[in-house]
């Protein structure tokens, strides 16, 4: 590749330059690219204070190297902000690692340039299984749609339930989930009755459960990104008597805990299939959450909070193996396994996406504390990225 | 005679300083100071639409993501030239502008606004469906650019690009000062002071009106051509009401109708929001609202009338003290 | 036959939403002149003082409701003294500015008392049951705003048309020199009005948060939605945002219905077809 090698050297030429201006050699800077601002300022909040609490626990430095964090504002789906961010963190920062990325298009647009200059990126939450065909340097921790949206529909096959309306949000991530969803209950023997997408701007759900409850399947399937179009829809699930009506609720990230509590009682019994709940009956979780609660008594926990301490966790173990050189680091973690606050996990050596439990979970109000949890009732299945070959 | 010339040219040579002294001065921002290059080609196409024309529009994103998508499609597909795809974004941005021009230039005032809303929002539910042709909301990846003219290698680094987007906004630029000195230009200024004169003097005052439009669309399909060029990747939110927003916020800041106001705007926008993010992300909003506001109450026709602004005050200040 | 009530009343309930919310901005845009984009501002202001009524001070919501209007309206009077008396005489562009620069420090001023999450405003159970239609169920949430709408909209045709204040108002709107020379205190006038308008923007924050849920970013997100039900019905008449609002709940909803994916591009080819024939609106006066 002969532009590699031009660029390298070109990179090589701007490190030099600047070499006496960097930082001590030992140091391995990390630049987190998230939004920080704006509607979506909370996963950047919750992707810090995760990373303060691994290194609170672990300490600031792995191996013979000290970690150094920036942090870099990208508002929201913004992928001419990401790549040029990404650029400024390699050329001016001099980082090693690049790290976060909650939408696709932000981790595509650095695509390109991570391959050229062979940094390590580690996607704290994007989901679409795209996203690691673009660079062999992509790692995620996060989780792919096909990951939670097949064993939702197969673990619903076993339950029992035989059709199923789908009910998703109008967007990549939706189709992705609604075709996952299909092709794994149709496969076991279901009938999708429906498929119903909802544009993204939509924002009176009533006619779309109502067309549910008309249907009377057994269930509904639900994606629909977070905040306010999760937050009506459920309501709306509710309050058309569905529930009432034996159309059992089937989602994913829709009762994520930054928003339940918003949801209230009517959250109540709602089933998702998920690969991470604050609630999740381990030691390393409490650890995980005291120490984070320690340091941000405020502080919400999710998969947002947990994709990120995965991700730190993976970045110090490839500092420690590798340092600052790229192509080894990423060969030394495939196929690392190790015990995460979610449970097990495996770094699969072919889709680069984490191999984890997919939990089903009902919402619960937990007796002790009066707040409403998603109560983990069974691991359904221990899976890679299903989508990587779709 | 010379010295009319030189002060007309002054600016454009300052400018020139001042993107050479960028270059140097900041390095390792060339990602950034493109991205300010490419911003100032959208809001000059802005400026000729609602400055000079007076066509009040908040969707001049839409002809900005028709280019992009256009010159990203075409470099996958077709001809990865960079050069040849800015002529794309160009037309895509052009033949959109022309054929909703025709209905959008009946109307005017707040009607007209909600108009091109509704079109830029149309066209990012069409690109959003058309999955298999633009990637929907994952967005148009695998964009890869041949060197510009066949001799410029788009560089890790970005001076490619810095360049390049530079002598695009010069180009656009020249074109616009050439454009709005020239009859139809004033002509222009003549509707949007008084279109009842106009008409009253046999001017076209429609088409006149569509003719505008037309080329701020070709020019703001030159921004997203650009941009898809750049950036590799096409999302959907080059068609969001929040850039068209964003675009009239810089715009006005900077001041309307003059081009320069377009390119003052633009660049303290971005800065100001680059550093106030960049030390306060989650509070940079209070900044950007106060500037917003100082602005409008005390320069309200921007900030280009800053320098004069002062000078009046330096004077009134002596003429106070003597 | 079903459908086609359901579609009635699914429209009729999220077109009252939809009125409620904009009939604020219909009294400020529309009889003041003002291009408020503010407008979704003072509706966060009231929503978000609703929740943190109920959530933080555990009020009811029967005694945090009219507080945060209350509370929304003594905000929005020494901005009206400060920021919007001189905002009235600038131009169209530089009210754009003003106000969207206000919105802006409306929101983070939210955002860094609150954060950014959702602000859910807790119902009472009495809205919380469900109707019985006969053929359907109706949460009592929305059959209450049916009947606040239909309220609201004789309140401010009683209160426009048959007192001695709006026909002040409309002749200060009109002709403010003149109404001044004659002995009507124009200032005053418009301060109410703007206390309306703003009143009014908590009332449907708070109503309509249902659909329209309460966050930071809550006046960006909807700012196009309550734009286009003003234009729709033409600026400076109430009842036409009314008809509008009602005619936009009604085909959404029929699209959601009738074909769900393609709502979106259905609704907006709508709002360019009907603008582009009736540029002044439903009921807009030249």
């Amino acid at each position: 590749m002969n532009t590699t090698r031009k660029t390298a050297g070109a990179i090589g030429l701007a490190l030099g330059l600047f070499a006496a201006s960097g930082a001590a050699a030992d140091t391995i800077k990390v630049g987190v690219i998230a939004p920080f601002s704006g509607p979506f300022a909370q996963y950047g909040i919750q992707y810090q204070q995760a990373i303060e609490t691994y290194v609170a626990q672990n300490g600031a430095s792995a191996g013979e190297h000290e970690i150094e964090f920036i942090y870099k504002d990208v508002g929201g789906v913004n992928p001419d902000q990401s790549r040029s961010l990404a650029q400024e963190l390699l050329i001016r920062e001099q980082v090693d690692y690049l790290a976060g990325f909650t939408f696709t298009p932000n981790a595509l647009a650095v695509g390109p340039i991570i391959t050229q200059s062979e940094t390590p990126t580690v996607i704290f939450n994007a989901a679409t299984s795209v996203i690691n065909k673009e660079s062999p340097f992509f790692l995620r921790t996060s989780y792919t749609l096909w990951q939670v949206s097949a064993p939702m529909a197969e673990w619903a096959y076993d339950q029992g339930l035989r059709t199923v309306v789908t009910t998703v949000s109008d967007y990549g991530p939706g189709i992705d989930a609604e075709v996952s969803f299909k092709a794994a209950f149709e496969a076991k023997g279901g009938e999708v009755v429906d498929t119903i997408r909802m544009p993204l701007s939509t924002t009176d759900f009533t006619p779309v459960i109502q067309s549910v409850k008309d249907q009377a399947p057994d269930a509904v399937f639900a994606f629909l990104p977070g905040g306010p179009p999760t937050f009506t829809y459920t309501k709306t699930y509710n309050e058309n008597g569905l529930r009432d009506a034996g159309i059992m609720f089937l989602g994913t990230a829709e009762t994520e805990e930054s928003n339940l509590q918003g949801l209230g009682d009517m959250a109540i019994g709602l089933t998702t299939a998920y690969h991470y709940s604050a609630a999740h009956d381990s030691d390393l979780n409490r650890e995980f959450q005291a120490k984070l609660h320690e340091l941000h008594p405020d502080g919400i926990i999710n998969w947002a909070s947990v994709g990120a301490y995965d991700g730190v966790h993976l970045i110090y173990e490839m500092v420690k193996a590798a340092g600052s050189d790229g192509p080894a680091a990423v060969e030394a973690v495939l196929g690392m396994e190790w015990e995460s606050p979610r449970g097990a996990l495996t770094m699969d050596p072919e889709t680069r996406t984490v191999i984890q439990n997919v939990y089903i979970r009902e919402v619960e109000r937990n007796a002790e504390t009066g707040l409403l949890e998603n109560a983990e009732k069974g691991v359904i299945a221990t899976v890679g990225d299903l989508g990587w070959d779709q | 005679m010379l010295r009319r010339y030189g002060s007309q040219y002054a600016p454009a040579v300052l400018m020139i300083a001042v993107a050479v002294a960028a270059f140097f001065a900041f390095p390792f921002n060339l990602a950034f100071l493109t991205r300010i290059l490419i911003m100032i080609v959208l809001v000059l196409s802005l400026d000729l639409v609602l400055g000079y024309a007076g066509i009040a529009t908040l969707g001049q994103a839409a002809m900005y993501g028709a280019g992009a998508y256009a010159a990203g499609l075409f470099a996958i597909h077709v001809w990865a030239d960079p050069v040849a795809g800015l002529l794309i974004g160009a037309l895509a941005g052009a033949a959109l502008a022309a054929l909703a021009g025709l209905a959008l230039m009946r109307t005017h005032g707040l009607t007209l606004i909600m108009l091109t809303i509704a079109v830029a929002q149309i066209c990012s539910e069409i690109a959003n469906r058309a999955r298999d042709i633009t990637g929907g909301a994952d967005g148009l990846r695998g964009i890869r650019m041949q060197p510009v003219l066949g001799i410029w290698e788009f560089d890790f680094i970005g001076r490619t690009g810095y360049w390049y987007a530079f002598a695009v906004a010069a180009v656009v630029m020249v074109l616009l000062a050439v454009l709005v000195r020239s009859p139809f230009g004033l002509s222009l200024r003549g509707i949007h002071q008084s279109p009842e004169r106009m008409l009253a003097i046999g001017a076209p005052v429609y088409w006149r009106r569509h003719a505008a439009y037309t080329l701020g669309g070709g020019i703001a399909g030159i921004a997203g051509a650009l941009t898809a060029q750049i950036t590799q990747l096409v999302s959907l939110e080059t068609f969001s009401f929040a850039l068209s927003a964003e675009a009239m916020i810089m715009l006005i800041l900077g001041g309307t109708g003059r081009l320069y106001g377009a390119v003052i705007g633009t660049v303290i926008f971005m800065w100001v929001h680059h550093t106030a993010a960049a030390n306060d992300p989650f509070n940079w909003l209070f900044v950007i609202g106060a500037m917003v506001l100082a602005v409008v109450f005390f320069l309200p026709t921007g900030l280009i009338s800053l320098p004069p602004a002062l000078k009046r005050l330096a004077k009134g200040g002596r003429h106070a003290g003597s | 036959m079903d459908l086609l009530l359901n579609i009635a009343v699914d429209g009729i309930a999220y077109g009252m939403i939809l009125f409620m919310i904009a009939v604020g901005l219909s009294v400020t845009m529309g009889l003041m002149r003002v291009v408020n984009l503010a407008h979704g501002g003072f509706a966060l202001i009231g929503g978000a003082l609703a929740h943190w009524l109920g959530a933080e001070l555990g009020l009811g919501f029967w005694l945090a409701a009219p507080l945060a209007i209350a509370g929304t309206v003594l905000i929005a009077l020494p901005l009206e003294r400060v920021l919007y008396r001189r905002i009235y005489g600038f131009g169209e562009l530089q009210q754009v500015l003003a106000t969207i620069g206000l919105t802006f420090l409306m929101i983070a001023s939210v955002n860094y008392l609150l954060g950014s999450t959702l602000l859910p405003i807790e119902l009472p159970p009495a809205l919380r049951q469900t109707v019985d239609l006969g053929f359907r169920q109706l949460t009592a949430h929305r059959a209450a705003v049916i009947v606040v709408g239909l309220v609201v909209i004789a309140g401010l045709w009683g209160l426009l048309d048959r007192t001695r204040f709006g026909i002040r108002l409309r002749a200060a709107v009109d002709n403010r020199d003149t109404a001044s020379a004659i002995g009507i205190n124009t200032s005053s006038i418009y301060m109410l009005t703007f206390a309306l308008g703003a009143g009014l923007a908590a009332l449907g924050g708070i109503l309509g948060a249902e659909l329209l849920p309460i966050d930071a970013y809550y006046p960006l997100r909807y700012m196009v939605l309550f734009l286009i039900v003003v234009a729709i019905g033409g600026m400076g008449s109430i009842l036409g945002s009314f008809v509008a609002a009602l005619a936009i709940g009604v085909i959404e909803t029929a699209s959601r219905y009738l074909v769900p994916d393609l709502a979106t591009i259905v609704f907006f080819g709508f709002v360019i077809l009907f603008l582009a024939v009736r540029p002044r609106g439903l009921m807009g006066s030249a």
